[in-house]
This record gives structure tokens, C-alpha cells and sequence, in this order.
């Protein structure tokens, strides 16, 4: 139920990345930014690589950017859980617990079955108010598709799915079901679009400072998943063109660069703003 | 002398007004038969409202259960008896858009798996699961299903945040607009089980009440004769069951006479203990002989209400136990409703002990049975529904390898469990409720 009269939040996002490329973890970064400036709302961020280093990132990103540091409030805060691919994951991560907030991911039993938490996610958003994000193979959502019942919610609760075409065929039969079978329209980002908006390596260097993992990053990073997830906040924010066809695929215009890059680092460089309530749905 | 005849499943002792079910007796098992009959699997359901306590209840570990967390404690002594289970949740039980009304929700989402309509005047839910598998294996006992608790409440108007009391005060769902009401009266459920089904005319009700004559009176003759076909085990086996039966009569008789003296205007039915512990343990000794004697195979007992504020004063706590819920992390209050915990645990633990105490077949009673022990919130002061505080008590007919905690992934639906049971009855079902498969890790293989 859907009360009348009551604003819609913010679009919510679920963020479905192979977590496995500066590009993805920038992404996560900027959907933070966004959630924090209430431009977005994080519905659900999902691993699609069996990888509990990557998990133990985003909940890091999580803690970090709702200001969820030590002490007594920090204990109490409700995180929802990261989805993370079934497997056998190498063992976690001693980085991460070492970090001045605490990490809740210590086995696979502490992240969630992705395509069920994305459902269960996409419950709570209300009608046509929330995008998926997809960068790296489509593994999650063609499980997703196979849930019984669910694509009436996806229909329901979905108004896009934006999907970086770079990483994607590394599960073909999963690509060819989403693209058959996703009850939504469907953006591609071509990878002529990452390489042509590359984020700044120092830019880098200042987003990712906080982080005790943090390693020198003299390269530009191509931004697939970034510009997957500015369309995905913002589709009317004229920052790209859409081309024709079923699915469409985003176009690059040139005298948006500088606006997209400047976008990019504001929104993914902005300060974790503490968390005002619980995110319990 | 060996024979091929042996004492139909379905024999009652028969009386005046009274039809007495007979337990699992070996003269039940044909005696040239090939393999042994297997006793049925049943289920029980028992909830507790307003959420556990989690740290008194989750072990910091998996695997084989050892020591057990301050709450469960009382079960520590049947801790091979046990399944614990971790992550398992009811996302039909959060707000979904649907706000305030955690406690209306989780208990309408508990054994149904949907989310019900947020109204106190048209309400809907859905078929709950106990009622899927009521309405198969029920066909082959007297009564499909049993639906018990222990406090009386109303079943219309607004419970809480606008969601009907209908959903706050039943487990049980017959349809997706009808709940079912639990029996919270001792003689009601008493008369129910062991009644013959006719109303008793107004005479022999009379004779009853006159001469304060025990059921079991009014069947002598037929136990006699019953008996001298028996062997000493059965036989043995008979008089315990017939010797609950009476000390479960002279309980209700006591809480009636209790009642009498401490308050004849009271609002309770007239022979509900005023003792919780009494209550329960009245409620469970009758399911144990309903179990024992195959009058059902489901069970729902809803202890309490969902949300109540029942004050627990038989442990020196007179605050309600809502209220409570709601410590603010404040230590004080969280001790108090760890009591609360721990004592609903305490008559639980009893019940099982029971349960476990009655031969059946070549185990217990307790091997042939899913007791589930939960509540449909985990942190009663936050309104969390994940990790839900959940337990079975027995092996499901020696399907489950019991004794250990078994942690699955978060967002796990509780629904996925519900198909893993229905599986251990017969009833085979693709999707209920929220599942996306299975509960794997059951088996013993």
C-alpha cells in the first residue's frame, strides 16, 4: 500500500557490480554521495564475484559514509546486508577489521543470496521510483528473473535498468535472459563511454584517502559504472543522450566532459553525512 | 500366540459424552508385518510476541550446540534435541511502504508469509501453511488442526497503527480473511479433545458436574476389556497416558475451584489458571496427549498476544512486557525482559521434557515431532525482522540431524523452512509465502 499524498523519496537504487575495477568501487562511492545528498536512496549494493574482500568493502563504504564510527551509537545502527554471489569465497579480509569503524562481514553467512535481497528490496520502494544499476555480469538478475512471482514486482517497483556493456559477457546466457526477459526498459553503457569520460587519478588519490587500503593510483579510471549510475540518479539531467532501439544505449556528447567529470568527482568526493534514522525498510 | 489382527490407529475408549483417543500402542502394529509402521510426524507452533532478547540467544558460534546463551538455557539438558537456526527472516513482516505496525504484521506475516492489509475493518492475509497442511494430513485425524494460546483478546478493532486486532491475536489462517481463534480455556480444549463430539444433554452435564466424575469413569468398562487384549508394555504405556489424562483433569478442576474462590466476577473463562506457569503447562500437557493419541498432527499456540503489555508478576515483574521491549538499551529494562524470555523458555523446556519422556515406536514422542519455538521480531525494541529467534524441538520422524545451530545467509525467508517442514508431512508445495527454495542442511545425509 502506497499512502496518497505522501511524496516520493528520492529514486532508489540497487547497485549490482562485479566490484573488481576502480570504476565499480567509484560508483559505490558516488551512490553514497548521492544517497548523502539525498539525490538517491541506496536500495541494495550486491557482489557478483564470490568475493568476501569486496563484500567487506562495500559494508566499510556503508559504515563509513553513515558516520558509523566506534562507540555505543555506531553499535546500534541497522546496516542492511550486501549481497554477495553464491560460492566459496577466498576468506576474509584482516584489512578490514582493523578499520576505525566496525565490519560486520566476516563469513558468507553475514552477506545476503543477491537476487533475494534485491527482491526483497525492490518490495520496499514505492511504484516506478526505483533503477538498477548493473556493471559486470548479469548472473544476479537472471536469478533474480527465475524467483517465482517477481517480475510483476520488478515491473511494479522498476522504472529502469541501466547496464554497463563492459564485463557483462562474462556470463552470456545470463546477458542474453536479462536482455530477453527484464520486465523494464533497459539503457547500455557502450564501453566508448567510460573511455571517453575518465576520472581524474589524483581525484583518486583524494576520494579514497581515508582508506588504510589505499594504494597510489597514478592512472585515469575509465567510468562505465559511474555514468551507469549518473543516468540511473539523474536520466532527465541532460548529461547524456539516449539512442534509439530496444535497448537503447547511452551517447556521449562531448560538451557535457567537463560538467559529467565535475559531477562525478563533487558527488563522489562529498563528505559522509551521519545517518539520521535506520535504514530498517 | 501370534496373530495377524492388531488394535486399529483409530480406537477411542467410549463413554457417556466422552470419546478417549488411544496413544501409539505396539498392538497398533500388525505383528507379521513386514516393516513397522512408522508413527506420524507432527508440528507444533509456539510464539511468543514483542521479540527476543538476541544476545541471551544466539550461541557466537555454529555447528554442534554446547553451552547455550542465558535464555535457552533450560533447554540445554535436550540440546540434542534441538535446531537452532540463524538469519532466517520474514521481509513480508517489514513495513514495505505500509509504516508504523511492526507487531500487527509480523504476527499476520508469521505463518501466512504475505504481508497483510494494512485495515481494521477488511482484513486479509493468506492461507497460513499450518492450514496447507492441516487440510491434508488432517483428513487422517479427528481434529485438522488445534489452534491454542494462553490470553484472551479481542479480534476486532485497531491493535496496533492501524492493523486489525484480527492480526495482532492469531496465528492461524483458515483462509485469507479468516483467522482462527485460539482456544485459551483449559476445559474448552479439554471437552474438545476428549468430548464425543455431541453436545451432552443437560442431565448428564449435570451428573457430571453432581458427582465431580472424572471422563475416564465413564469409559472404565471399555478400558477393562481393552486391557486384557494388551501386552504389559501397552498395557503400562495405557495407564500412563490414561493417568495424564486425570492429572490434567485435576488441574483444570483446581483452577476452577481457584477461580471460584479468588474473584467470581473475573473476566477470564472460568477455568483458566491465573498462574501463567499452571496455564502452560495445562495448555502443552493437552497437546502432548493430542500429539500422543493422534487427535492432530497441528498444533499453533500462540502464548501470548502480539504486542501485549501482560505484565509478568509471577516473576516479580509488574511492568508490561511492551512497554519493556522498548529499553532504549537501558540495562535495567533489558534484564527484565531477558527474565521474561527465559521464564516463557522455562515452561517450554518442561513441555519438552514431556514430550521426550513418552515412548513412541522406537524412540521418543519428541523424535516424531517439528516443535518450533519463535517469535516473529528478533530485536522487539528496534521492530527488526531478520534473524528471527527461531528453534525446532525434535527430529520431524528422524528427518532432521538435531543438536547444532545452523547459520544461513541473511535475507533467508522463514518461508523457505515453512517448505522444508511441509516436506517432513507429505505435503509437497512449490512456493509459499516469500520462499526462493528450500532450507537445505536439514538432512541427516
Amino acid at each position: 500500500m502506497q499512502f496518497p499524498g505522501t511524496a516520493k523519496p528520492p529514486v532508489g537504487i540497487v547497485f549490482d557490480s562485479a566490484m573488481d575495477r576502480i570504476d565499480d568501487a567509484l560508483a559505490l562511492a558516488m551512490l553514497h554521495g548521492f544517497d548523502g545528498q539525498d539525490q538517491a536512496r541506496i536500495a541494495a549494493v550486491c557482489v557478483s564475484n564470490a568475493d568476501l574482500k569486496a563484500a567487506q568493502f562495500c559494508d566499510a563504504m556503508a559504515r563509513f559514509y553513515a558516520g558509523a564510527t566506534t562507540g555505543q551509537a555506531a553499535m546500534f545502527m541497522h546496516f542492511m546486508p550486501i549481497g554477495l554471489a553464491d560460492g566459496k569465497p577466498a576468506a576474509a579480509s584482516a584489512m578490514f577489521a582493523n578499520l576505525a569503524y566496525p565490519n560486520s562481514v566476516k563469513s558468507i553467512d553475514d552477506t545476503a543470496d543477491p537476487a533475494t535481497l534485491i527482491r526483497n528490496e525492490l518490495m520496499a520502494q514505492n511504484d516506478q521510483n526505483a533503477a538498477v544499476v548493473l556493471s559486470g555480469p548479469a548472473t544476479d538478475l537472471a536469478k533474480l528473473l527465475d524467483m517465482y512471482g517477481v517480475k510483476e514486482w520488478i515491473a511494479r517497483k522498476v522504472r529502469l535498468l541501466c547496464v554497463t556493456e563492459t564485463g557483462i559477457r562474462t556470463d552470456a546466457a545470463a546477458a542474453d535472459k536479462v536482455f530477453a526477459e527484464w520486465p523494464t526498459p533497459i539503457v547500455k553503457v557502450g564501453r566508448e563511454i567510460g573511455e571517453a569520460l575518465l576520472f581524474p587519478g589524483d581525484s583518486i588519490e583524494k576520494v579514497f584517502a581515508w582508506s588504510t587500503g589505499y594504494r597510489p593510483m597514478p592512472d585515469d579510471a575509465p567510468t562505465w559504472a559511474m555514468a551507469a549510475m549518473l543516468y540511473a540518479v539523474h536520466p532527465d539531467g541532460g548529461y547524456f543522450k539516449l539512442s534509439d532501439g530496444k535497448p537503447a544505449s547511452l551517447i556521449f556528447d562531448p560538451e557535457q566532459k567537463e560538467r559529467i567529470l565535475r559531477t562525478y568527482i563533487e558527488i563522489a568526493s562529498a563528505k559522509p553525512v551521519q545517518r539520521k534514522k535506520d535504514n530498517k525498510k | 500366540m501370534i496373530t495377524k489382527k492388531s488394535l486399529p490407529r483409530r480406537t477411542f475408549l467410549r463413554g457417556m459424552g466422552t470419546a478417549v483417543a488411544l496413544p501409539f500402542l505396539d498392538a497398533m502394529v500388525p505383528a507379521l508385518a513386514a516393516t513397522r509402521a512408522k508413527p506420524p510426524v507432527r508440528m507444533a507452533f509456539v510464539y511468543v510476541p514483542n521479540g527476543i532478547i538476541m544476545d541471551g540467544w544466539n550461541p557466537d558460534y555454529e555447528g554442534p550446540l554446547g553451552e547455550l546463551p542465558r535464555i535457552l538455557k533450560p533447554l540445554e539438558p535436550y540440546r540434542q534435541d534441538i535446531t537452532l537456526f540463524g538469519n532466517l527472516t520474514h521481509n513480508t513482516g517489514r513495513a514495505l511502504l505500509d509504516g508504523a505496525g511492526d507487531h500487527g504484521r509480523c504476527c499476520a506475516s508469521y505463518l501466512t508469509g504475505v504481508q497483510p492489509r494494512k485495515t481494521v475493518i477488511d482484513i486479509k492475509a493468506g492461507v497460513s501453511f499450518d492450514q496447507i497442511v492441516a487440510n491434508q494430513v488432517g483428513k487422517q485425524t479427528r481434529f485438522p488442526s488445534l489452534e491454542l494460546g494462553m490470553e484472551d483478546a479481542r479480534q476486532a478493532g485497531d491493535c496496533d497503527s492501524g492493523y486489525s486486532c484480527a492480526y495482532t491475536n492469531n496465528l492461524a489462517w483458515k483462509s485469507e480473511t479468516q483467522p482462527l481463534p485460539p482456544v485459551l480455556d483449559p476445559r474448552a480444549l479439554f471437552e474438545r479433545l476428549f468430548g464425543n463430539g455431541l453436545a451432552l444433554t443437560p442431565e448428564a452435564r449435570a451428573r457430571q458436574n453432581l458427582y465431580r466424575r472424572s471422563i475416564l469413569d465413564f469409559v472404565t468398562d471399555t478400558t477393562r476389556k481393552l486391557e486384557t487384549s494388551l501386552g504389559p508394555t501397552d498395557r503400562r504405556k495405557l495407564d500412563e497416558y490414561l493417568s495424564s489424562i486425570r492429572e490434567i483433569e485435576r488441574q483444570i478442576e483446581k483452577a476452577e475451584k481457584d477461580n471460584a474462590q479468588i474473584d467470581p466476577h473475573m473476566e477470564k473463562p472460568y477455568g483458566v489458571p491465573a498462574d501463567f506457569a499452571e496455564h502452560f503447562k495445562l495448555m502443552t500437557d493437552m497437546m502432548t496427549v493430542a500429539f500422543q493419541s493422534d487427535l492432530t498432527r497441528v498444533i499453533t499456540f500462540l502464548v501470548t498476544h502480539e504486542g501485549t503489555s501482560r505484565p509478568y508478576r509471577e516473576i516479580d515483574i509488574p511492568d508490561g512486557h511492551h512497554p519493556l521491549t522498548h529499553h532504549r538499551n537501558q540495562p535495567d529494562l533489558i534484564e527484565k525482559v531477558t527474565q521474561i524470555n527465559s521464564y516463557h523458555l522455562r515452561q517450554f523446556a518442561a513441555w519438552i521434557a514431556k514430550v521426550r519422556s513418552i515412548r513412541e515406536g522406537d524412540g521418543s514422542l519428541l523424535d516424531n515431532c517439528m516443535i518450533v519455538y519463535g517469535a516473529g521480531l528478533s530485536d522487539g525494541n528496534r521492530h527488526l525482522h531478520e534473524d528471527l529467534p527461531t528453534l525446532i524441538a525434535g527430529r520431524g520422524g528422524s528427518h532432521f540431524k538435531s543438536g547444532r545451530r545452523i547459520v544461513y545467509r541473511k535475507e533467508t525467508p522463514m518461508c523457505n523452512l515453512y517448505l522444508a517442514m511441509m516436506d517432513r508431512m507429505g505435503v509437497h508445495v512449490e512456493h509459499f509465502g516469500d520462499s526462493t527454495g528450500r532450507l537445505d542442511a536439514l538432512d541427516l545425509t
